[in-house]
This record gives structure tokens, C-alpha cells and sequence, in this order.
């Protein structure tokens, strides 16, 4: 007995070990919701939409930032800059490099891709959910994928189109790149479904500020445009905002020559101003990245060069009251180079600087300023030299800028216009992003036909020793892109890259 | 019964190897186990016989073929199969067995480097190390048709970067690497274009110094130098139409060998130490040349590179440019470059400076603050040395100058201009050091005075500190918490003290911290070391730099800047 109850306990042993390997397959997850339960009330739209601007609020604005500011003159390293960054700036790029990692931008793009793919199959399950509010949320999701496809094709040229959700494993496809030209028809057909159907209003200041409205359309329209050489449709757009009457300058300096001294609290400190079409809504419960990246001391990695203040903006030498008031505690505090648009909290005391908690300076990615400025230069360049002139002048007038700033281009010179107008979108929206996006989009127009403009500037801020081999470097156009991530290749067989990296 | 047993023992066998192979079925074996996949150099050209076989057959016949299969860490320059061919039909052989093995064994040191350099150290000039040959490579980005490449030598594009491989690094390249035949001196000789310069190098006895090879040369520090070469061109253009004519213009000893000599002294004074590309010439401020003591300031303006392009007593002294094109020549013993004006030698008298320290570039910016306002600013490290002219040491705290100025507080009220820059120093949380980049001093003999408002940060606080001007310490302590004594001009200073402000409050006064012995005709170091004491409260006016035979108290400075001559 006791010998077959032996074997009996050996035999359960066995079959429980020899089984153990298996498990009984639970398909849902016991704590969580899945696809096929979500999806059925307006309720549900809205948080996935709201999810991807709280997506946005990640390290999107950092990435953004570099792409858009270390290869151009407005910033310079520090003893924290990292080597990969180092050589962004040095025109050193390889693929390995991990500033050229663009997987938080096609996040992004995913969740937009996942709206549009399921949002629609609301309207069967939740009788209450219009047609008009689906079309709302679909241009949110078509509005920011249309941003986020700009920002990839400016950086990398060519990039792949992904316009289908990836919701589960099977749904992962290989793709190869598509042309500037089909990015190009993405951005403007997304855009184009954004302008019809987004909403003028939410009926509340910081909703209409941090999502998408038809006028923040109108901004990245007016931006695409303006990139693809098509100034009339640039000039469209712009117009749109314009006449909407719904925005304007926060006055900086008045008429009777005194300053506003709430222009800094209100447009950058503060945030959502009458002067803004669309920003990221950081709060003091998601603060932005930039408290480590660009204001703590120990480990900011990036200042204002030294050409902000001695190029740009200038000082007076006979009346220091009489500054621009973009400059010194405006964008940049001009003892260290500290950049002020996102680490200040005053625009007259040099010492109140944010803290980790109270970094949450909005991340800018349209201003009315940037309307009106975009439209100076698609008029240009299409023989209005004047009219676009005139547009500088406003800007100047209500940033009081120096008299040592101010150029007298000949009106009938689109390059000479040009070349003023990105001095000036240089001092307004310095450190938003912008000024690689503005050297490149100058220095490529009519084919390139002004490189000079690009070259001049890597010439001054390459370091001597590598003066010459990045001047060499940027002359060659393929380079003006950054190269695909080592990763993407490696995971995406059909992806092939970029020329200059081969 | 046995039959069961038998029976029960082979049911239990079974069940016990079920058990056994229910326990180890869950794991997976891997079977390769290696420390690492990579291949050394030579299994590297191995793989790819396509494109390396030609170099490979070469590396057997120099026998490095083992050696770089070994570890290590080098950069190979490695050529195509196409290049070699293209080698081979230059010398009109047709296989590499052809080859003398010593032109062979030379080739593959030429290519080969005893350290791995990736194509981000790549600059505009040489390699950061010497090849096996012992010369330099030098790179260079080229724009041809819009296409950039990176070039060798100025001889080979590189086709695929970056090669990593278990003992270093491997560049492929399209042509062979030839390495220089001539001498500096030869290079200059072989250009007719410079007859009156090579003239002059063979009378000075110079062209002996460029024509020695590195490894025949004992002087360790000459074994590369560096030469501005001046054409005739140039040479006509500041009036010198024959070797006869620079001459008799400045051959004052009659032998143009004596070391003393002047002629002898302008053709030194073309020769930099080191193999110095323009690259190199362009990072640096300054260059040593052969005329002892000289030095030749450099500075990058755009794209051009300026000679003595220096302001000296408030005048501007345009200077000399590099011609670019016909530069960065290579020899086997250094550099070749050409200048395009005609650079001279001056002689200048020693001259007193008045070294404002709060008067730097980065606060003159400041137009609001500087001289103006009460509001002081602070520099810490944070922003990477924000300034371009003072350095100190970082310490766990952040800590670094900070810049005052009040016409009406009595730590600043007498000081020149009204303004101080406050350094804390003193270990462990303040820098144990700061240092400043001097103004141009000219070479001689100077007393140093460092003016100062004294105060203490607490009454037991003391702050002493040795200086040194380009290291070299100078005799008398420097203690920022020390007042001036009372006494008569000639008393104080045979004491080593003096008032050098208008005022005569004894909380200002400057020290005497020795005689210094300045070499070269350049900007210098000065540097602040602390030995004792530690405070923030150290605040730092003037310092002064007189030539000893001038007189050392007068004249004294009014707060606005004005000068009290000697009564």
C-alpha cells in the first residue's frame, strides 16, 4: 500500500511538472480595459483625445527643442551638454546618435492614428454622439498628426507615412519612406479635413490655447505653406487668423514710450495669452522637462550664445533703459546666458528664477507674432516687399527694438526682405524652436538658391579646428537632415537611409 | 511477486525520468558561448575579399598580417582592392608581389595608427596621433558638385567609416596613402614662387633647420615645424624686390647666421614650432616661433585666419592673412604655409598697464549694470565658464566672481571706476584658485601691484593667497584682509605698499607682490592660489603691471577714472 501511494504521489508530481509549462490562457486582462470594451461612448473619445495632448506633455517639447535650436546660433553648450548633442552641433551625425531617435513623435502619431481608426464606431454604440462632435475629434487627431508629420519632414526629409493604428501585434507593418512630396499631401489633405471640421471655440481660454481649433489649422497651414514655396496659400492662411479678430500683440512698449511691465508675466511666464494660437499646457501638476535640460544650474545643457546679445538684440551704450524687451529677462538673461523664456519668473529681478515645481513655462508652438511674421515673408517673396516690411515694423514697435537692429532692405529684394525678416523672427522667438526650421527654409528657397545664408552662419559658430569641414559638410544639401535612427533601421528592413549617412 | 517488483521498479524508473525530464524540459540550452563575436582587422579583410583582398596579400607579404589579428588598438586606413590597382599601375607593376617589400612595409605604417579615432575626431587638420611612419594624416570635409566627402591626406576619399572591429577602428578608403617626400625646407625651394624666402633661409642657415627628418633630428622639440612662407609677391609688395634689397634693409650684424642678427630674427620668427595645420594655428591664440621669446598672436575672423591682428595702446594693427589655398602643405618634417601680407618683428618698449579687473567683456555688455547700478551680478560655472577671460576652480558649491559697483558704498566708493569684482576663495566650498587672461603686456621686466579694498568676513576671518603670472609664483603674499599701513609715499613703498587711489583711507591700498620677468609679448595668465583662510569678502580693484625703471606711485586714479599725476 504504502509502496503504490509512493507511486501514486511520484505519478501526480510528474504530471503536474511535466503540465507546469502550460498555462490556461486568460485573453483578458483581469485588470485592465481592452479595445473591445472601450469604444462606446462619447465619454471614451474624449479621453483618448485628451490623451494625446497629455501624450504631448512628455519629453516631446525637449525633442523639439533640439531639433529645432542646436544646429543653428542661438544656443551653445555647456560642461553638461552630452557627446551625442555635442556632435548634433559639430555636424558629427551618425545614425547611432540618439538625438536622431524620433519614436516619441510617432507615439504620438499613433495615438492620432488610433482616434481616427475607432472614434467612428462610437456613433453605433452611443446614440447621443453627432456626427459634428466625431468630426471634432477627428480634426483634433488629423490636426496634430498633420504637426507632427511637419516637424519629422523638417527634420529628416523623407520619412515613413504611418496613417493606420498599430493596436496590436499583428497590425506592426514594415514601411519604407515616402517622398517630401507624399508627407508633403499627408500634411495638407490631414489639414485640409482639420480646417473644415475643427471647432472655432471650446468656450474656455486654456482649452482653445492647448487643443486644436481651426485656427491652429490656419497656423500650421500657413507654416507648411510657407516651407513649400506656396506663398499664396501662405498669405491665405495667415489671413484667416487675422481677420478672425480673435487674437493680437500683448503691448509691450506703448505709445506714449512707456513699458508694459505685464508682457513678459503675460505672454511667457503665464502663458495662453490673447497672443496665442497654440501651446502645451503645462501646470504645476505636469511640469515641462526643461527644469534639468535647460534652468537648474548642476545640469542644464544648453545656454543662449554669446551672438543673442551681441548680434541679435544688441544693447544700447548711452541709454540702458532704452532695451528690447525680448532681450535681457526676456528670452535669455544676458549675464549667463540663462534662457530666460522658460526659466524666469520676473522680467525685472535677475535672481527669481523657476524652480523643479514651478517649471512649467508653456511650450510655444504658434504665437500671432509667428502670423504675422510668416506672412511677411510670403509677401516677400511673391513682390511685396513693402507690405511685409511694414509687418516687421509692427513687430519691432512692440518689442522696442534697437536702432542698431534695424535694417533698411531694398523692398524690391526678396532675399535682402528675407534675410531681415529671419533677424526678427530670430529675437521673437528665440529658443521656441524655431531659428533651424528658419535657416534651412531660407537658405533652401528657389532651390537653394541661398546657401550662402546657411554657410555664413555655420562659419561663425563652428569651432576653428572644424570650420572648414562644416562649412564643406552643409554644403552638401543631403546633409541639412538628420540621418534615421540606427534602432529604426535595424527594426524596419525597409527603410533605407538617408543618403549623407550612407 | 518478484514479476512486480520488477514490474514497479521499471514503472518507477520511468516516472523518475519523466520527473527528470519534466524538471529540465522548461529550459532552453544555448550552446555558443563566446566572449565576444567581433573580429580583429585582419579576419575583418578576410570577409570581405571583394573589396580588401589586394591589402590583404600586402599585409602577408609585410608579415603585419598576424599582428593585426592580435588585440590592440589601432585605426586602419585600409584601401580598396581598386585602389591598390590604381597604386600599382602608377609604379607599372601589375601584382603586389612586385613591390619591394620595404615600400610595402612603409605603405601599411603609413595607413596604420597605434590608436582608435573615430570620424568625429576628425577636424580640418591632422590626426591626434602620428601614424607608424611618422608623419601626420590630415582630414578634411570637400564639397565636389554638392557631394561632401571626407578626404585623407588630400589623397583619398573615405568610402565606409567607422568599421568597428574587436582591435580598433577601420576606415575604407579609394586611394593609396602616399606619405610627403620633401622637407619643409624643399617644399619651399621646389615653389619658385619663393626665391627671395629660400634665398633668404640658405643664408640664415634656417633651411638646415627645415631640412632635417624627424628621425635624424636630436632636438626632440623640432622634429616638426611649421613655416609661413612669404612669396616674392609679398615680399615685393613691402618693398623688397630681391633677397639683396631684405638685406640690406635688415641684416644688421653683417651675417645673416647670428643668431642675434635681425635678418636671422625675421626668417625665425616664420617658423612655428610643431606640425601646426591651420587648423591647429586657428584654435590657439598664440604660436612660439624660433626668434626666442617671440610669439606670433593668431585670431579667426569668418573664415580668415589674421596674424597680429592686435590692438596696442588703443591703436588697431591690422593683421597678416593666411592664404588658405596654398596652405596646410605637408612635408616629412612639418608644415608648409603661405602668407598673404608681409608680417615684421616689432621691437616694443616696455609699457605700463592698468588692469581694470572689473572690466571685462561680458559685463561691458551689460549696459544697464555696468559702472550704473547698484545691483551686483554673480557667475557660477553652471553655464560652462560663462566668462571668456577668468576662470576658477569648481567646488562642490557653485561659487565664481561677482561684479559690485556704488558710487556712495564704502567697500566701492574710492575704487577705480567705483567698481570691484568680489572673489570668494578659500578651500574646501570656495575655489582654491581664480585665473585671469591679462591684457597684452609687452616683454620686460614689471612690478606687479594688485589694488584692493580690504575687509574681513568676520574678525577672525584671513585670506592669504600666492600669485603667479604664467605659473611662475610671485615673491610677496597677496592678503585680501590686510589694511595699508599709515606712512609717507617712499616709506610705504620701501615697505612694499601704496596708495593708489585719490583717496586716502587706509582701506585702500595696493601690494607689492614682486618683480616679474615677462617673456613673451602676448597676454598672460595671472592667477590667485590660496594658502590659507577662507572667505568670500575678497575684493579685488586693479592690477598693475609697471615697468620697474617708471615711476611706481603715480599716477593715482580718482573714482571716475581720471588720473592724480605726481604733484
Amino acid at each position: 500500500m504504502i509502496q503504490k501511494a509512493k507511486y501514486l504521489i511520484l505519478l501526480l508530481f510528474a504530471v503536474m511538472l511535466t503540465t507546469s509549462c502550460n498555462k490556461w490562457l486568460e485573453l483578458k486582462p483581469q485588470d485592465g480595459i481592452i479595445r473591445q470594451n472601450f469604444w462606446k461612448t462619447k465619454e471614451d473619445v474624449k479621453a483618448v483625445v485628451v490623451g494625446i495632448y497629455s501624450s504631448m506633455l512628455g519629453n516631446l517639447s525637449q525633442t523639439l527643442f533640439t531639433w529645432g535650436e542646436i544646429r543653428g546660433d542661438m544656443v551653445t553648450s555647456t560642461l553638461k551638454t552630452s557627446t551625442d548633442q555635442l556632435n548634433i552641433m559639430n555636424d558629427n551625425i551618425t545614425s547611432s546618435n540618439s538625438v536622431t531617435s524620433w519614436a516619441n513623435v510617432y507615439q504620438i502619431i499613433n495615438y492620432c492614428n488610433t482616434v481616427i481608426a475607432f472614434a467612428p464606431q462610437v456613433l453605433n454604440t452611443d446614440k447621443t454622439f453627432t456626427q459634428t462632435a466625431l468630426n471634432g475629434y477627428l480634426a483634433e487627431a488629423y490636426g496634430i498628426r498633420a504637426l507632427m508629420y511637419f516637424y519629422l519632414m523638417r527634420t529628416f526629409g523623407e520619412v515613413p507615412l504611418q496613417l493606420t493604428a498599430t493596436s496590436s501585434d499583428a497590425s506592426i507593418k514594415m514601411l519604407p519612406k515616402s517622398s517630401q512630396t507624399d508627407v508633403y499631401n499627408q500634411i495638407v489633405s490631414d489639414l485640409t479635413f482639420a480646417e473644415n471640421n475643427a471647432v472655432l471655440t471650446y468656450n474656455d481660454n486654456n482649452q482653445d490655447k492647448g487643443r486644436i481649433t481651426k485656427y491652429t489649422v490656419n497656423a500650421i497651414q500657413a507654416d507648411v505653406y510657407l516651407w513649400m514655396e506656396k506663398y499664396t496659400d501662405c498669405i491665405t492662411a495667415c489671413d484667416k487668423v487675422i481677420n478672425s479678430g480673435k487674437f493680437g500683440l500683448i503691448e509691450g512698449k506703448r505709445d506714449d514710450g512707456s513699458f508694459n511691465t505685464q508682457w513678459f508675466n503675460t505672454v511667457f511666464y503665464t502663458g495662453n495669452s490673447n497672443e496665442s494660437i497654440f501651446e502645451f499646457q503645462f501646470d504645476n501638476q505636469k511640469t515641462n522637462p526643461f527644469y534639468s535640460f535647460l534652468i537648474n544650474s548642476s545640469t542644464n545643457q544648453f545656454v543662449g550664445s554669446s551672438f543673442v546679445m551681441d548680434e541679435f538684440y544688441t544693447v544700447d551704450p548711452i541709454d540702458d533703459k532704452n532695451k528690447d524687451i525680448r532681450a535681457d529677462l526676456g528670452s535669455i538673461r544676458a549675464s549667463d546666458g540663462l534662457i530666460w523664456k522658460y526659466a524666469g519668473a520676473s522680467n525685472s529681478d535677475p535672481k527669481a528664477v523657476r524652480n523643479s515645481t514651478s517649471s512649467y513655462a508653456h511650450w510655444f508652438v504658434y504665437r500671432y507674432a509667428d502670423i504675422l511674421l510668416m506672412k511677411a515673408e510670403a509677401l516677400a517673396c511673391t513682390s511685396q516687399g513693402q507690405a511685409a516690411l511694414d509687418l516687421v515694423k509692427v513687430i519691432r514697435n512692440r518689442a522696442n527694438a534697437l536702432q542698431a537692429t534695424e535694417k533698411a532692405p531694398d523692398p524690391t529684394s526678396a532675399v535682402d526682405v528675407c534675410d531681415y525678416i529671419m533677424d526678427e523672427r530670430a529675437r521673437e522667438f528665440a529658443f521656441e524652436g524655431k531659428r533651424w526650421f528658419d535657416i534651412l527654409r531660407n537658405a533652401k528657397r528657389n532651390n537653394y538658391a541661398h546657401l550662402q545664408y546657411l554657410l555664413d552662419i555655420i562659419t561663425k559658430i563652428a569651432p576653428p579646428a572644424l570650420q572648414q569641414s562644416m562649412v564643406s559638410k552643409y554644403s552638401d544639401v543631403r546633409s541639412h537632415y538628420l540621418p534615421i535612427n540606427l534602432y529604426e533601421l535595424q527594426t524596419d528592413s525597409k527603410l533605407i537611409q538617408n543618403p549623407f549617412y550612407q | 511477486m518478484k514479476c512486480i517488483s520488477n514490474l514497479n521498479r521499471f514503472i518507477g524508473l520511468l516516472i523518475s525520468l519523466l520527473i527528470l525530464a519534466g524538471i529540465w524540459g522548461c529550459k532552453k540550452e544555448s550552446l555558443v558561448y563566446q566572449t565576444t563575436t567581433d573580429v580583429n582587422m585582419t579576419s575583418y579583410l578576410d570577409k570581405y575579399p571583394e573589396t580588401f583582398s589586394e591589402f590583404r596579400k600586402i599585409l602577408d607579404i609585410t608579415g603585419n598580417a598576424s599582428f593585426l589579428n592580435a588585440y590592440g588598438t589601432y585605426t586602419l586606413f585600409a584601401p580598396t582592392n581598386d585602389a591598390i590597382n590604381a597604386y600599382l599601375k602608377g609604379l607599372g607593376k601589375t601584382s603586389v608581389d612586385q613591390v619591394d617589400v620595404n615600400v610595402l612595409k612603409d605603405m601599411v605604417r603609413f595607413h596604420l595608427l597605434s590608436d582608435t579615432i573615430r570620424s568625429n575626431q576628425f577636424t580640418d587638420g591632422k590626426l591626434p596621433s602620428l601614424t607608424m611612419y611618422g608623419q601626420y594624416l590630415i582630414t578634411q570635409a570637400k564639397n565636389v558638385g554638392g557631394v561632401t566627402k571626407i578626404v585623407v591626406n588630400r589623397q583619398a576619399n573615405i568610402v565606409q567609416a567607422d568599421i568597428s572591429v574587436g582591435n580598433g577602428i577601420i576606415h575604407a578608403i579609394d586611394q593609396v596613402l602616399i606619405p610627403a617626400k620633401y622637407s619643409v625646407a624643399q617644399l619651399i625651394e621646389n615653389n619658385p614662387k619663393y626665391s627671395i624666402f629660400t634665398q633668404a633661409l640658405k643664408e640664415t642657415g634656417l633651411y638646415d633647420t627645415l631640412n632635417i627628418l624627424p628621425a635624424n633630428n636630436p632636438n626632440q622639440n623640432r622634429k616638426f615645424l611649421t613655416a609661413l612662407a612669404e612669396s616674392d609677391s609679398v615680399l615685393n609688395a613691402a618693398g623688397f624686390s630681391s633677397y639683396a634689397a631684405l638685406k640690406a634693409r635688415l641684416c644688421t650684424t653683417g651675417n645673416p647666421k647670428d643668431p642675434t642678427d635681425s635678418l636671422f630674427l625675421f626668417m625665425a620668427y616664420h617658423i612655428i614650432t610643431d606640425a601646426k595645420y591651420l587648423a591647429d594655428i586657428a584654435s590657439s591664440q598664440s604660436q612660439v616661433t624660433l626668434a626666442p621669446l617671440e610669439v606670433l598672436t593668431t585670431t579667426l575672423t569668418g573664415t580668415t585666419i589674421l596674424l597680429n591682428d592686435i590692438t596696442f595702446m588703443g591703436v588697431h594693427e591690422p593683421g597678416a592673412p593666411i592664404d588658405r589655398a596654398g596652405s596646410d602643405n605637408s612635408a616629412a618634417n612639418g608644415v608648409m604655409h603661405s602668407l598673404l601680407s608681409h608680417i615684421v618683428l616689432k621691437i616694443r618698449k616696455p609699457v605700463r598697464v592698468d588692469w581694470d579687473v572689473a572690466d571685462f567683456p561680458e559685463i561691458r555688455k551689460m549696459t544697464s549694470i555696468f559702472r550704473k547700478s547698484t545691483t551686483t551680478v554673480a557667475w557660477d560655472e553652471s553655464a560652462g565658464f560663462p566668462l571668456s577671460t577668468i576662470t576658477w576652480q569648481v567646488t562642490k558649491m557653485v561659487f565664481g566672481p561677482t561684479y559690485s559697483w556704488s558710487s556712495a558704498s564704502s567697500i566701492t566708493n574710492y575704487a577705480l571706476y567705483s567698481d570691484i569684482l568680489i572673489l570668494p576663495i578659500g578651500g574646501p566650498n570656495r575655489p582654491a584658485w581664480f585665473e585671469f587672461q591679462t591684457p597684452l603686456i609687452v616683454r620686460g621686466k614689471y612690478k606687479v601691484w594688485v589694488g584692493y579694498r580690504n575687509q574681513k568676513q568676520s574678525s577672525g576671518s584671513t585670506n592669504v593667497n600666492q600669485c603667479l603670472v604664467d605659473g611662475v609664483p610671485l615673491s610677496k603674499l597677496l592678503e585680501f584682509t590686510v589694511p595699508r599701513p599709515t606712512g609717507g609715499d617712499a616709506e610705504l613703498e620701501a615697505q612694499g605698499w601704496k596708495q593708489y587711489t585719490a583717496n586716502t583711507s587706509g582701506y585702500w591700498g595696493a601690494r607689492l607682490l614682486g618683480v616679474i620677468d615677462i617673456q613673451t609679448t602676448s597676454t598672460h595668465i595671472f592667477r590667485i592660489q590660496n594658502i590659507s583662510g577662507s572667505q568670500n569678502n575678497n575684493n579685488l580693484d586693479l592690477i598693475q603691471f609697471i615697468p620697474i625703471n617708471d615711476d611706481q606711485v603715480y599716477p593715482r586714479f580718482n573714482p571716475d577714472g581720471t588720473l592724480v599725476p605726481r604733484p
